[in-house]
Parts: structure tokens; sequence; C-alpha cells
């Protein structure tokens, strides 16, 4: 009984960690090639859930189906921020690259509160919405796994998309030294508004998933973002993969330290973990630092 | 007894040994140039002296005292200041303020620290410059700036890490003629220079480094004449050019 | 001149300005101000951004708050008690984060808030999600309570602790404790080799931080008599700590003053034209503003002084 119990949470866990793996990657692409962290990457999240709750209550388009509509609005969200935004504080003082995302996490915040009242509101009946798979005594939900699916198909897309083509070596080398891929022939302000398309379409993809299990309002980013800059640190800051890992590693976590100590402690023990971590590895578990 | 006794030290980073097995000692008084080519391991031996790296082996004794294990603001405070190879100034404080850091190490009150600060200003040549900020000086006064700061903190040994690198032929003789200066008020001075017409007149004595290896000492004559030396670093370029 | 005008400005406020609720807006700058003054020493002097001080703000509001609560400890005593635990949160937030450089160090300090939140919210002793009533005690200076319209006593309680945190910046700015923060802020590995010990220095930044934000939080819980974590242990608060210290000019003894009163000043002007707080277009402004000035004047107001008085000569 206990042991289903367990094995369910692992499973839920499992699951969840593999949407936080997503928005992690999303963040540490962005993270490791234009050297800022988007401190509003929770909100474009909340942006990318709209946006699919929009196209389900609007044209009564399934969130599957809506899919490459927020991968489409987030990526596009993510280049109008980078050219309006941060590319004009690419060389400032690391605070104030917080200070502007800050701001805008603000803002856009209060902007869906604006337009949407800050009610919670959820897509009823989508097309995996109340399935489930049962796997002896354990249950695995149907969104839930699609959902996982999804990041692990996005993940092995991005992973191929950075080692194995030109254009991603060519975003890589940018990460790595900005002005030696300058003179190399990179054109790296164009690496630089990939890296921020695809790093926001990521959390485009994530938010369109999540919808199909999650309730979206316009204070969800807060929870999201600062799990994603926790896993990011967890994972080292730079490493794709270890975002990747990272976020399994704190959605199981989570899932079931909150299962042993208490739910309402499950966020609590993520983020201690990341400190007795980090205060072993100062650069975090892939990091090179 | 030396003033700095290295012995026997190792540094590595992963598989590469940057420092392998080196001995040298500094004496009281003296201009020791450290040289070497590219990726000696000059700077590692600066750093472990200083007290940023710990070496996997080795000793190192400053006045007697065991230095090895000290982090770099122990080996301040005992006597070691150092410059950097790649500037270091506090960019967005003043000329004075950078120094006045310095200066507080061993100053009793502000009043204090400021009035040695301004001497050393004056000693260095960058009191016209006292107000500016850091950012807006040349790269030359810069350096100037940073030899300023360390020698506020009223040091035993000066360790100077390619303080002529990068200046022209004017500022070069601008900067050994502070060197000098500051040799003359008893300071000991460790310095690394590429540049050999600089490094060869005014050292007491050379070290020379190679792929992490110690492999001449002594003279400056009798180092530049070492065949294993031009082999190694010289060349044809420095013989003939003297 | 300048601090004397401001000065008597400050003094005379409330008695200009008699009704309640410009004196609130003033008691609310103060409080703002002093928030920032002391996210400043270690954000600004010191360019460690921590981004968890609601900790030591949270810790003195609900220190002096169960302790009246559930021991009837006067109010004062238990502002001493909060700073002192304040003082030691920092020691403890401090060594563990000091080896952690840029956004290690930003983010674990987030994960500090954010666990300190959870406890809270999760234990009844603590009053939990729903918070802490403060008990009603006769209006005097001495019980830290002062009932009625006039918030000028409140008003000028915060004033005498905003002049001692500015008076004490200002002290520090120009002893060595100032120029060994400055230092550490622009190179940490330079400052080591004038034998500065940063992490020595980063304490002393993060105590002194703490004492005047538990300071702060102790005066809040008295001032609205009511605390949760939704108010004190959020992290849009320790947020706007900062976010008006780097409006008003990092680094600067006024910057965080001004930021105080400009954000302040913008976001009750919002809601007031604009009705209902429901709607967060004072937020939207608010928001829009940071980013303005974060791409545009990312000095602050006070650089934008400094270029205009350099205009004028
Ligand atoms: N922090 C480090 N991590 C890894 N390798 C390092 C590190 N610092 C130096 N090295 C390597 O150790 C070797 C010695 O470097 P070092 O900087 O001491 O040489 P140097 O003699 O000062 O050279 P240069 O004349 O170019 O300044 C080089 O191969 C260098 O790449
Ligand atoms: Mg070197």
């Amino acid at each position: 009984m206990t042991f289903e119990i367990l094995a369910q949470a692992v499973i839920n866990g499992l699951l969840m960690g593999f949407v936080f793996a997503l928005v992690a990657v999303g963040l540490s692409l962005i993270l490791g090639v234009a050297q800022i962290i988007n401190f509003a990457h929770g909100e474009f999240l909340m942006l990318g859930m709209y946006t699919a709750f929009w196209m389900w209550a609007l044209f009564g388009l399934d969130p599957l189906v809506s899919l490459p509509i927020s991968i489409g609005v987030l990526a596009l969200l993510g280049v109008c921020v980078y050219k309006l935004i941060t590319k004009r504080i690419l060389d400032a003082p690391r605070l104030t690259q917080i200070f502007a995302t800050f701001g805008l996490s603000i803002f856009l915040r209060s902007l869906a509160q604006f337009l949407w009242t800050p009610n919670s509101r959820m897509i009823q009946n989508s097309w995996v919405g109340d399935l489930r798979v049962a796997l002896g005594g354990v249950y695995i939900g149907a969104p839930q796994l699609v959902a996982a699916a999804g990041a692990i198909l996005a993940f092995g897309v991005i992973h191929w998309l950075v080692e194995k083509t030109e254009v991603g070596r060519a975003m890589m080398a940018t990460a790595e030294d900005r002005d030696a891929a300058a003179l190399m022939g990179i054109n790296t302000e164009q690496m630089y508004t990939l890296a921020w398309a695809v790093g926001s379409a990521c959390v485009g993809l994530a938010g369109g998933l999540l919808t199909t299990f999650y309730s979206v309002e316009p204070n969800i980013g807060l929870v999201f973002g600062t799990t994603a800059s926790v896993v990011i640190a967890l994972g080292g800051f730079g490493s794709i993969k270890g975002a990747f890992a990272a976020g399994i590693i704190v959605g199981l976590i989570q899932v079931v330290g909150g299962f042993l100590i208490g739910p309402a402690f499950k966020f609590a023990v993520v983020l201690t973990v990341y400190l007795v971590v980090v205060a072993v590895r100062p650069q975090g578990l892939l990091g090179k630092y | 007894m030396a003033l700095l006794e290295v012995t026997n030290l190792t540094k590595r980073f992963g598989g590469l040994v940057a420092n392998d097995d080196v001995t040298m000692s500094v004496n009281e008084g003296e201009i020791v140039g450290l040289i070497g080519p590219n990726g000696a391991g000059k700077t590692t031996l600066f750093n472990s002296i200083a007290g940023v790296y710990n070496p996997e082996q080795g000793k190192i004794l400053f006045r007697g005292e065991d230095i090895t294990r000290y982090n770099p603001e122990q080996a301040c405070q005992a006597g070691i200041a150092r410059t950097f190879q790649i500037v270091r100034v506090f960019k967005g404080m003043t000329v004075l303020d950078n120094v006045m850091v310095g200066s507080y190490l061993r100053s009793q009150s502000d009043a204090d620290a400021r009035e040695r600060a301004l001497e050393v200003l004056k000693f260095t040549g960058l009191y016209p410059k006292k107000d500016y900020l850091a950012s807006a000086l040349t790269i030359a006064d810069k350096k100037r700036l940073e030899m300023a700061r360390a020698l506020a903190t009223r040091p035993t040994l000066l360790m100077l890490d390619e303080a002529m690198a990068g200046l022209n032929p004017t500022e070069c003789q601008a900067a050994v003629d502070c060197i000098r200066a500051i040799s003359r008020e008893g300071i000991t001075i460790l310095m690394v220079e590429h540049v050999m017409e600089v490094i060869m007149p005014i050292s007491d004595r050379i070290v020379v480094l190679n792929s992490g290896k110690k492999i001449a000492e002594g003279e400056p004559k009798a180092v530049s004449a070492d065949p294993e030396v031009i082999k190694a670093y010289l060349g044809g370029k420095y013989v003939a050019r003297s | 001149m300048l601090p004397v005008a401001a000065a008597v400005i400050a003094l005379a406020y409330p008695k200009v300005f008699s009704l309640p609720y410009p004196q609130h807006v003033g008691v609310l700058i103060c409080m703002n101000a002093l928030m920032a003054v002391a996210w400043n020493i270690t954000g600004g002097y010191t360019g460690q951004v921590a981004l968890g001080n609601t900790v030591f703000f949270g810790i003195g509001a609900y220190t002096s708050s169960l302790l009246l609560r559930d021991f009837g400890v006067n109010p004062w005593i238990g502002m001493l008690a909060g700073t002192i635990l304040s003082m030691i949160a920092a020691v403890v937030l401090g060594y563990t984060t000091f080896r952690l450089r840029g956004y290690y160090f930003t983010i674990a300090c987030i994960a500090m808030a954010e666990i300190v939140s959870a406890i809270v919210v999760n234990t009844r002793r603590l009053g939990g999600a729903v918070g802490v009533t403060i008990p009603i005690r006769d209006a005097s200076l001495l019980n830290f309570q002062f009932h009625g319209t006039n918030k000028a006593p409140y008003y000028y309680t915060i004033l005498t602790f905003l002049a001692v945190a500015l008076f004490v910046v200002y002290r520090v700015e120009r002893s060595k404790l100032g120029y060994y923060f400055r230092a550490i802020r622009e190179d940490e590995d330079g400052a080591r080799a004038l034998g500065v010990n940063p992490a020595r220095y980063k304490l002393i930044a993060f105590m002194l931080s703490a004492l005047f934000t538990s300071v702060a939080g102790t005066f809040y819980a008295q001032y609205v008599m009511f605390i949760d974590p939704a108010s004190v242990l959020a992290q849009p608060v320790s947020v706007s700590m900062c976010l008006m210290a780097v409006l008003g000019g990092l680094g600067t003894l006024w910057g965080p003053v001004l930021g105080a009163m400009a954000l302040i000043g913008i976001s009750e002007a919002t809601r007031v034209t604009l009705g209902g707080t429901g709607q967060a277009v004072d937020l939207m402004i608010y928001g829009l503003l940071v980013i303005v000035f974060a791409v545009f004047q990312p000095t602050g107001l006070m650089g934008m002084l400094g270029k205009l008085k350099a205009r004028k000569e």
C-alpha cells in the first residue's frame, strides 16, 4: 500500500520533473548564449499557458493542437524582449540586467492581471484531460505523460540542434566567447536572437502542455520561475544537459520530499537540497564555473 | 636567510604541470627578474606565492614564516603585494580611492590612510590624476595605479606581473624609473617581464622558467649566455639585439 | 545645505499635510526608504545582489509581534530581540553563501527567503498562512502604538530610524568599511590582493543591512497591526527593496531615499487616479518604469541629477 503510494509519488515527480526540465533548458539556453538570467522566464511560461487557454476558450482549439501557436507566440515574445530590452544592456552590470528582467516580470504579471483578472482558469475536457493509464496499482495521468514526452522530445531536438548542427556550434562558440566568435565570422547578433527565440519557445511548449492538467493565473510564474532558476543553478550555469538532469531531480525531490515531509514543504525541500549542493559544489552539479 | 624561499614547488591544473619542482629564492633588497616563454608558468608561480593557488607540493617561506597555505589576503597582510598581468583596478572608483583601499591595510585612522595614499600617489606620479575614475586611465596609468595600490599596503616584497607589457618606449622608461625608485626605498622586487631590454639591465638576478621547470638562475649576463636558455626562450632574438 | 533643506522639509511635512492620507504616504516612503537604504549596503556598496532581505524584515516583524502577543513583551524590546536574531540570521546566511558568486549567490538568497516563508506558512505557532494580529495597547511612545487618524507620531518614529540609518551609512561611506565594501564590489580578487578579507566584510555588510531591515519589520508590524507571509515574506517584497535602491542610484547615500519617493509616489498616484487595486495598473506602470530606467538610465535618479548638474556647469 505505502509502496504503491511512494511509487505513485515517484512517477508523478518524474513526469513533473520533465516539465521543469524543459522550462529550465529554455532559461539555461538564454543564460548560456546571451549571458543573462531572464527573471521573467516564469511569466513567459504564464503567457504560454494563457495563449493555450485562450486558443481553447475562444476558438475551441485543444492545447495540443494549439502548441505551434503557443510556441510561435513565445518565440516572438523572446525576440521582441531581446531586441527591445536586453540587447541594450548586454554589457551593463549584472544588477542592471537583473533589474530589467524583474521589471519585465512585474509588468507581465500585472498586465495579465489587468487583462484577464487574478482568477485562476482551467481548460475543461481537453483530449487527454481525463485519460489515465493503470500500471498495477499506479496510475499515470495521460496529460502528464504527454507533457513529459513533449519535454523529452523538445530536449532531444535542442540537444541535436546545439551539438550536431552548424548553427548550434556557432551558438556555443558565441556562448564561450562573444568577441572571439565574432572574429571567426559568426553573426553573434543572430545567435543571441536565436537563443532568445528558442529559449522562450521552450516555455511556449511547456505552457501549452501544462494547461492540459494545470490551471493558469497571473502569479503562476513566480513559483515556476524561481524553480527554473534554482534548477539551472543546481545543474550548473551554462550546461543544458545539467539543466535537464537537474529539472528531473527537482521534480522527484519535490514530490517525494513532499510525500515524506508534507506537501506544504515540497518547495522548501527542493530549495534546501539546492543550498546543500551549492554549499559543497558552488558551481552546481555539472557547471564548469 | 633569504626573504622569500620557494622549495620544490609543484602546481598542477588537471594533467598540466604548470610549475614543476621549482626552487628559487629572493634576497632582501634585490630586484629579481622572472622570465620564460608564454605559458612557462610565471604567473602561476606568482599566484602560488601570493596565496591564490594552493600548490600540490613544496614549501614557500617568507621571512622564515611558512606561507604555503596562506590565502591572498593573508599573503598581503604578511607583506607580499602584487600586481596583475591583466589589470584589475577598481574601475568605478577614483584613483585616490583605489589607493586608499591599499593604504587602509596598515593605517590606524582615516586621516592616516589618506596621507599615505597621497604620498604614494606623489611618489608614483599619479597625483595630478587622483580624482580621475580608474576606468578613464590609459593602460600605462592603470598599471601604474596597480603598483601604487600595492605600494600603499607597505609591502616588504612587491611582485610585478608584466608591468610593462603594452607600454610604449617612453611609458616603459618611466615605469623602469619608478621601479628603481621603489627599490631604493628598500622594497624587494620580484618581476615578470617579457621585454628583455628592460629586465636584463634592471635585475640583480634572473630566474628562467620553461614548461614549468626552472632551467637557469643567476646574473643577467650569465643567464643570457646560457645555451639552454637561448635554446628554450631567447633564441637568436635577444642575443642578436644586445 | 541640501541635507538641511531635506531635513526641514521632512520635519515640517506632517504639519503641512495634516490629513491622514498624505501622512500615511509619508510613513510609507520613510519605511520603504529605510528598507532600500539597508538593501543598498549589501547590494549597492558591496555589490552582493541579495534578494532575500525579507528574511530580516520578517524576523523583525514576527519577533516583536509574537513576543507581544504571546508574552506581552514591549515592542521596543521585541524590536531589539528582532535585530539580534536578524543579525544572527545574517551570519548564518553569509556563511552558507559567501563562497557563491554572481547569480549563484542571488538564487541562494531567494531560496533562503522562500524556505523561511514556507516554514512560517506551515507553522501554526507562527500564525501560519493566516498571519498574526498585533494586540492593541494604550497609545503611547512606550507602547510603540499610536491610534487615531493622526499618523504624525508614526511618521516621526520612522523618520528617526531613517535618519539614523542614513547617518550610519554616511559614516561608513567615508571609513575603511566603505572603501573595502566598494573594493569587493569592483573586484573581489583585486581586493583580496590588497589584504581585504571579503568574507568578513560581506558579513559585516549583511549584518548592518539585516539590522535596519529588521527595524523596518518591527515598525511595519506596529504600524499596520497585522502581518502575514504574503505581505512580509513574499518575494516581491524583497524585489521592491532592491528596485528602489537601483532606481534611486546604487551605492549612493540618497539614492534609495529618492527611489522610495519615486516608486511610492508613482504607485500611490496611479492607485488613486486609476482606482481599485485589483486592476494592477499601478504595478504595470511600475514595471515599465523599472525597465525604462534599466535600459536608459542605469545609474538611477542620482545619476540623472548628476548629469543635470554637470550640464548647468
Ligand atoms: N587557472 C588555470 N587553469 C588551468 N590551466 C591554467 C590556469 N592558469 C594557467 N594555466 C596553464 O598553466 C600554464 C602556465 O600558465 P601561466 O599563466 O603561469 O604562464 P605564464 O608563464 O605566465 O605565461 P604568459 O607569459 O603568457 O603570461 C599554461 O599552460 C596555462 O594554460
Ligand atoms: Mg603570465
